[in-house]
């Protein structure tokens, strides 16, 4: 086997056209799965009737089953459900319609969501009950105390967590090739199939990777500097 | 005018508060003593919903409340009527000592911003904070804490400010200013109730003092009386046990 430095510089010019649906992956399922995760924390730390026992059965399904299971299953019933309702409405809609990456949206979602509870949930944790009882001692009701007081910092203590979520999900959105969807990885592949040098193909994708997860750390830096101003915790 | 009848609270099977009566006129300044685990703040707590009472009526001024037919409505029309003051001091620690003030006047009061900016920068000033306001409270001391937190309950021109020991949590150093800054507000003729264990102070601030033990009120009355010649032998050894200076001859 011999390395072939110069295509490692042909395939990364080759990639950078497939960096937008990564990163369009990658927002819209952090995004969603922020979303679902609030409601489904809230949701279980209040207790809400009906709503906490689905919310413990998603996140005990979501997190004991793997993406790319999710994934099949999606892309497989999703079909199934929008053709039924499409004759039962008569829409004149069919699956086939649907654009490939509607799937992976739909499916990475569902799993962001589920770690993101989670995430979600040990900063509310990590909150303490007198700003709760502080927000409603100057008259504010529960929904404005959570908005307005305990979420901001409990967002600020999660920070981390929500960090190596955002990364975890745009590692994890690679798995959209198996619905057709050309992202990173699956450009990686389709370059390098025209000569066979998967190597250095995906080293490249590699190294585009590692540059999109070090932009994503930097980010995380400049808002935990401003979160600092306020925040004295840690052991340093 | 505050008036508080029958209030029960039990947790588990532990009954905390045994039917509470108590009437605060307005302007009035009421000390509440009492050894721990006597109910005391938990009863303080009950007058702005902190803890729900398991059963009793709670008014001030106006509005009243049932506790066993309370709906979400009545609880946040009587918490608007009060404000508190934390032992823990609980400012909001994203917000910077003047937003801590500005808080409930934007938000719960919709001032407008301009406007809640010139009352809270007042009222920091007039609790000696004029030079804190865009200070967060991790920077801030103990006693700096405790007296934003006094201007954030005098911001919203409450009917009553609850002070649930506010000076149990600081170094000894700091709570002179704290008293000091309670001292002066009482004297303006704003309704208080002040849960603490400052004896000297609660002689000298409050119209009345209430003593109470194990979920009762034993005795209530006007300091002289209460710290000068208690009527009940509760009160007499808790008087005695917390003062004991007083009992030395030298």
């Amino acid at each position: 086997m011999k390395l072939d430095p110069s295509f490692i510089w042909t395939a990364f010019v080759g990639l950078l056209p497939a960096i937008p649906t990564t990163l369009i992956l990658t927002l819209v399922s952090v995004t969603c799965g922020f979303v679902i995760g609030t409601g489904t924390a809230l949701a279980r730390m209040y207790r809400i009737p009906v709503l906490a026992q689905i919310a413990s059965g998603y996140v005990t399904f979501i997190r004991g089953t793997p993406m790319l299971v999710h994934l099949l299953l999606i892309y497989f019933s999703l079909p199934l459900l929008i053709d039924a309702l499409s004759a039962q409405f008569d829409l004149g809609w069919n699956s086939a319609k649907v654009p490939m990456i509607a799937f992976a949206f739909v499916s990475f979602s569902i799993t962001a969501g589920a770690y993101m509870s989670e995430v979600v949930r040990s900063g509310l944790m990590a909150i303490d009950r007198g700003q709760m009882e502080a927000a409603l001692s100057v008259g504010m009701t529960v929904p404005q105390a959570i908005r307005r007081i305990v979420f901001p910092q409990a967002v600020a203590a999660a920070l981390p967590n929500l960090t190596n979520s955002v990364i975890g999900m745009l590692h994890g959105s690679t798995l959209a090739f198996t619905v057709s969807v050309v992202d990173l990885n699956a450009k990686a592949q389709i370059v390098a199939s025209t000569n066979w040098k998967y190597f250095e193909a995906y080293l490249a994708a590699a190294i585009i990777f590692w540059g999109l997860t070090i932009a994503i750390e930097r980010i995380a830096a400049a808002i935990e500097r401003r979160i600092s101003l306020y925040s004295r915790g840690g052991v340093a | 005018m505050i008036r508080l009848s029958g209030i029960r609270k039990s947790f588990g099977r532990q009954e905390v508060l045994k039917g509470i009566d108590l009437h605060v006129g307005k302007g009035e300044v009421v000390a509440i003593l009492g050894p721990s685990g006597s109910g005391k703040t938990t009863l303080l707590r009950c007058i702005n919903y902190l803890e729900k009472p398991g059963e009793g009526e709670i008014r001030i001024g106006d509005q009243a409340l049932d506790a066993r037919r309370a709906g979400k409505k009545d609880v946040h029309a009587l918490r608007r009527r009060s404000a508190m003051v934390f032992q823990q001091y609980n400012l909001f620690s994203h917000k910077t000592a003047l937003e801590n003030v500005m808080e409930g006047l934007v938000v719960v009061k919709k001032m407008s911003k301009d406007e809640a900016r010139k009352r809270g920068i007042a009222l920091l000033e007039k609790v000696g904070l004029g030079a804190k306001l865009d200070a967060y409270p991790s920077r801030l001391s103990g006693g700096q804490q405790q007296r934003v937190g006094i201007a954030r309950a005098l911001a919203l021109e409450p009917e009553v400010i609850l002070f649930d020991e506010p000076t149990s949590a600081l170094d000894p150093e700091l709570v002179g200013e704290v008293l000091a800054v309670i001292r002066r507000i009482a004297k303006e003729g704003i309704t208080m109730i002040i849960v603490t264990h400052e004896m000297g102070f609660a002689q000298d601030v409050a119209n009345r003092v209430v003593f109470m033990d194990e979920g009762v009120i034993v005795e209530e009355g006007p300091p002289a009386q209460l710290f000068g010649n208690p009527k009940e032998e509760r009160t007499r050894q808790f008087l005695k046990r917390l003062t004991p200076e007083a009992s030395y001859t030298i």
